[in-house]
């Protein structure tokens, strides 16, 4: 492959390659496919069979869906497969600060990979996304505020306290923590600045269901890792691409940070 | 026949009588006659069948498979309206229809109601399987599925279950739970559909399962095989011992029984198999490596390659050993009859076989040669070297037709003088509390509807937590087109069992009604036509009539039936459903950014109502609530449908209407409502005297060809309707937070939108959450 060290120049947009990485159901591939697509990088669909080097790549996609089936937990199956694979090379290209995201079911790939929160390298997942309070799967609007303060890579280009307007769509969405160790998490989470973001209603307040779908503790929905590189959030950005908000923020503004990002690394 | 391979030569020397007790005991539900003419077949060949030879022709002769009791009318009034925008329709799995100089849209639309009444989730679920095959097999990539369903009352109580029969509260449930774990799984969003509650459908539920593909006209692949030597591979879900008898059991009314004797007749679904088993079909496909594609459905492989081959001019030669299986010690019969899920039948040359094979390879997909076409028109099967069928095409997928019996029972419709209510609202309140009328929020919310990222208008909209009813759907089916695909559904059941006539040429004015709501131009239709049982005359005549009505609604509207299924024998022991002809409506609109939803959008805003309102409350909410009796039946005017939608369209594509909801039940009081809920805004209504009507039969009546329309700019939008003859009324404002009706003055109506919406939204809540 003609693809040398991009390392120390700028990086022109056509030649970005994004991995969109997909087992059996996912499929949410297609959309994810376009966002990036649409914004003139080289978005690749990639069966995790053929998957030959991570390196090849610039930026580590995991769209939605049900990985198989969902079956065990959800995206446990996808996350043990993805780590018998490239489990070492998949921290050295976090470690080197390549962009890794999962929307929705790829949140969930990346929290039972154990990459998110990552407080510190391990292979077992330190966190869950479990079963929403209503117990069922739930299609709906949700409104969401930007928290973050600017280490998350893939929200770089939205402003703090900007409110779009995402659909969600999932049956276990809501972060839990280990007991014993919540508070210091979300103290942790906080602090480090790897909260993205927050439900709230359209005050901007950070309401209860059906305003917080799922009954997030402190209404998250998304969050970093803590050097911002890696990225997970419930909600679809891919699929609220044109509904810009009054100040002309969509989805596609998570991607066109991220693309921001890798151009000037 | 050596029984070594587990096959059995049928004896059908018998005499009538026991010809019939035969038919019935091996489970194939042919009549005498139609067993006779299998036992006239097989002496002429000088010989008894095989068990799977009399297991095919039950298969392929099914009411299910052959249409044998609609086919003639269907022939004659349905299927002949034509439509220049058909590519071709009708004679395949879907329809295929021009969406772009390029694109094609594939449509169709089946039910699966008898497995999902002996087992709600699995009957629901594979239901969505088999149709999204059905929009594979074309070579088309689905967008989006359609789910109409129909129970019975949520409060029936138990001591008045019929044995045998599971309370609708379940069905329900398991249907709903069925359609999202398939639909969500697979990644294709259940944008449209309805759910209705009628004592009629306790005995039957109906579940009628719709799906839309997107294709690239070069890529239209057809069910049949093409060349000599065309080999026959078989692809996806492995066969089982599910599904044997499906067909069958579909072309039966439900018993006590049911739940025991037939319950293997119900598939399971996987749609985990199906996921990538599309991916690699469709790649398959657009390298042009296939000759023929068709899904394995009813009647599994004994329709499959008999069907293939005959439509290609071939026949076919199998090897049954070869079809990989779920479990051991099966016989070759229930081989060829299994209705297992997940399965395919590609048609191949030799020379793209390795590529071919390689792609399900990729997949993890299982990928099986089983056959071969052959020259002479026949259908050969062997086991294991043995042959063990052989007959002709023509004759096994030549099944018989019948011109059933028909009589109408015509009810003399009156108009009836009621006593004006004390309340009204009441009456209101009990129409929104309704199951019918109320919110299904429970339902659309469990169903992905934007999942493929392409949903430009999700069935319900408003203000992100409070929604309205949209009238239909939107998807943007092609990344580089701004082009949508309107999506909808239509049948009133209750106005079909007071007149089945007047009840189907309203469920196409409903479905055309619904399309012009949202901005789009109605394009083609696909019905699900779910009645009784056809040898009984009354039933056949409530068919009868109800496909005249299609008839007489559609044949000028330049739209056309693209795709249709039959579901007769809709009947248990405490009687047949309603007649429920179940309509899906395609439109199109040219850019998904002039959408228009039925949520209101700004306070001061007017109010319009487009149409004449009548003294029509034949099967209507009003008459069901009040406890009345009689009426006369909603009329329609195809002509008047065309010209009020035209206007309408226009005037929507000059920008000047801000949203649009269509008049069905619950009259213009609930449409006017319903727009509140998905806003932040309630409304005010003034209206003036009329010569033949009180205030509250206008506000309650169900005429057809009517809108509410929320406008900005009042001349242009007056000017238009006037400049077109189209009758309208100004009849109000957006405004402040209540829903107030007035008339000459005097207010009929006036409660807090805040308290309807809670009785809307929690009617189904109160039973389900």
């Amino acid at each position: 492959m003609p693809f040398g060290s991009i390392w120390g120049d700028s990086m022109d947009r056509s030649e970005i390659k994004v991995c969109v990485l997909r087992i059996e159901g996912t499929n949410n591939e297609d959309e994810m496919y376009y966002a990036f697509k649409r914004l003139g990088a080289s978005p690749e669909l990639v069966h995790l069979k053929d998957l030959k080097d991570i390196f090849d790549y610039n930026c580590l996609m995991i769209p939605g869906g049900f990985s198989a089936g969902d079956y065990v937990r959800a995206g446990a199956i996808f996350a043990s497969r993805i780590r018998a694979k490239i489990a070492n090379d998949l921290h050295r290209f976090i470690d080197e600060g390549w962009p890794v995201g999962g929307i929705c079911n790829g949140f969930q790939v990346l929290v039972e990979l154990g990459v998110l929160p990552g407080f510190k390298r391990m292979d077992y997942p330190d966190a869950c996304l479990f079963l929403n309070n209503s117990a069922r799967f739930e299609c709906r609007p949700t409104l969401l505020k930007h928290e973050n303060k600017g280490k998350c890579v893939f929200t770089r280009n939205i402003p703090k306290g900007e409110i779009m307007l995402v659909p969600s769509a999932h049956g276990e969405g809501k972060l839990l923590l280990p007991r014993e160790k919540e508070q210091e998490y979300f103290d942790r989470l906080f602090e480090n600045d790897q909260v993205v973001f927050r439900y709230v209603d359209k005050e901007g307040e950070y309401a209860g269901y059906p305003w917080n779908p799922n009954g997030s503790a402190h209404n998250i929905a998304g969050i970093c890792n803590e050097a911002g590189n890696v990225f997970g959030m419930m909600p679809h950005p891919e699929r609220a691409y044109f509904d810009k908000n009054k100040n002309g923020i969509s989805g596609m503004n998570v991607f066109e940070s991220v693309l921001k990002y890798i151009e000037e690394k | 026949m050596s029984g070594k391979q587990n096959v059995y030569e049928i004896n059908l020397d018998l005499p009538d009588e026991k010809l019939l007790e035969l038919s019935r005991k091996i489970g194939i539900g042919l009549s005498l006659d139609e067993m006779k003419s299998v036992r006239n077949y097989f002496r002429e060949q000088g010989r008894n069948p095989t068990d799977i030879e009399i297991q095919a022709i039950g298969q392929a002769w099914s009411e299910h498979c052959c249409y044998k009791s609609s086919k003639s009318l269907l022939k004659k009034f349905i299927f002949n309206i034509e439509a220049p925008q058909n590519i071709f329709v009708i004679k395949e799995d879907a329809g295929v229809v021009e969406f772009d100089k390029d694109y094609a849209y594939v449509l169709a639309l089946e039910s699966h109601n008898h497995p999902s009444a002996v087992e709600p989730y699995g009957g629901a679920a594979t239901g969505i399987g088999g149709i999204l095959r059905d929009v594979v097999c074309m070579g088309a990539q689905p967008v989006a599925l359609i789910d109409p369903i129909f129970f019975g009352p949520l409060d029936l109580p138990y001591d008045q279950l019929p044995k045998g029969v599971k309370h609708p509260e379940f069905i329900f449930r398991g249907v709903v739970a069925g359609i999202r774990d398939y639909g969500n799984r697979v990644g294709i969003p259940t944008v449209s559909g309805s759910v209705y509650f009628h004592p009629g459908y306790t005995g039957n539920c109906l579940v009628n399962v719709g799906c839309v593909g997107i294709i690239k006209k070069d890529d239209i692949i057809h069910s049949r095989v093409k060349e000599l030597g065309d080999i026959f591979v078989m692809v996806g879900g492995r066969t089982g011992r599910d599904g044997i008898h499906g067909v069958n059991f579909a072309s039966a009314e439900l018993d006590e029984e049911s739940e025991t004797s037939s319950r293997s007749a119900v598939q399971v679904g996987d749609p985990i198999t199906k996921e990538p088993l599309i991916h690699a079909c469709l790649e398959a496909n657009t390298k042009k490596l296939l000759n023929g594609m068709k899904d394995l459905g009813g009647g599994g492989l004994s329709c499959v390659v008999g069907e293939m081959a005959h439509a290609g001019g071939f026949g076919a030669k199998v090897n049954l050993e070869k079809v990989l299986l779920k479990e051991k010690g099966m016989k070759p019969w229930e081989i060829w009859v299994s209705e297992s899920q997940e399965r395919m039948m590609l048609a191949v040359s030799k020379a793209n076989l390795q590529t071919v094979l390689d792609i399900f390879d990729k997949w993890d997909v299982d990928a099986a040669v089983i056959g071969e076409t052959i020259s002479e028109r026949r259908v050969l099967v062997y086991y294991e070297g043995e042959k063990i069928f052989d007959m002709d095409s023509e004759f096994l997928t030549g099944g018989p037709v019948y011109a059933r019996d028909v009589k109408v029972v015509k009810k003399d419709q009156k108009d009836v003088k009621t006593q004006a209510p004390k309340d009204i609202n009441d009456i209101l309140i009990k129409m929104l509390s309704d199951p019918n009328i109320a919110s299904k929020d429970w339902v659309i919310l469990q169903y992905d509807h934007t999942v493929r990222g392409s949903t430009s208008l999700t069935p319900l909209y408003g203000d992100v937590v409070n929604f309205s009813p949209q009238d239909s759907a939107i998807v943007k089916p092609v990344e580089e087109l701004n082009k949508g695909l309107v999506i909808s559904t239509a049948v009133n059941p209750f106005l079909l069992e007071y007149d089945p006539y007047w009840g189907a040429a309203s469920a196409i004015d409903e479905i055309y009604r619904n399309i012009v709501a949202v901005g789009g131009r109605p394009h083609s239709l696909a019905d699900c036509l779910n009645f009784g049982n056809p040898e009984k005359p009354e039933r056949f005549g409530d068919f009868y009539q109800a496909v005249m009505g299609l008839n007489f609604a559609t044949k000028d509207l330049k739209i056309s039936f693209s795709s249709g299924n039959v579901s007769l024998y809709n009947e248990s022991m405490i009687g047949s459903c309603p007649p429920t002809p179940t309509i899906v409506g395609i439109g199109i609109i040219d850019d998904v950014e002039k959408k228009v939803s039925s949520n209101f959008k700004k306070e001061g805003n007017s109010i319009y109502l487009i149409g004449k309102t009548e003294r029509e409350f034949g099967g209507s909410l009003y008459y069901r609530i009040i406890g009345v009796e009689g009426g006369i039946a909603p009329k329609m005017d195809p002509q008047n449908l065309i010209n009020y939608s035209n206007a309408l369209l226009s005037s929507m594509e000059k920008g000047i209407v801000t949203s649009c909801h269509d008049l069905s039940e619950g009259g213009l009081a609930v449409a006017v409502v319903e727009m509140a809920f998905g806003s932040d805004y309630g409304a005010i209504i003034d209206l003036p005297l009329f010569k033949d009507m009180r205030a509250d039969e206008f506000i309650f009546s169900e005429s057809n060809t009517r809108w509410v329309v929320e406008v900005k700019d009042e001349k242009a939008f007056e000017s238009l309707l006037n400049k077109n003859n189209v009758p309208y009324m100004k009849i109000g404002k957006v405004s402040g937070r209540k829903l107030e009706i007035k008339q000459n003055g005097s207010k009929i109506i006036d409660a807090p939108i805040e308290k309807l919406r809670e009785k809307w939204k929690n009617a189904i809540w109160e039973h389900m959450g």
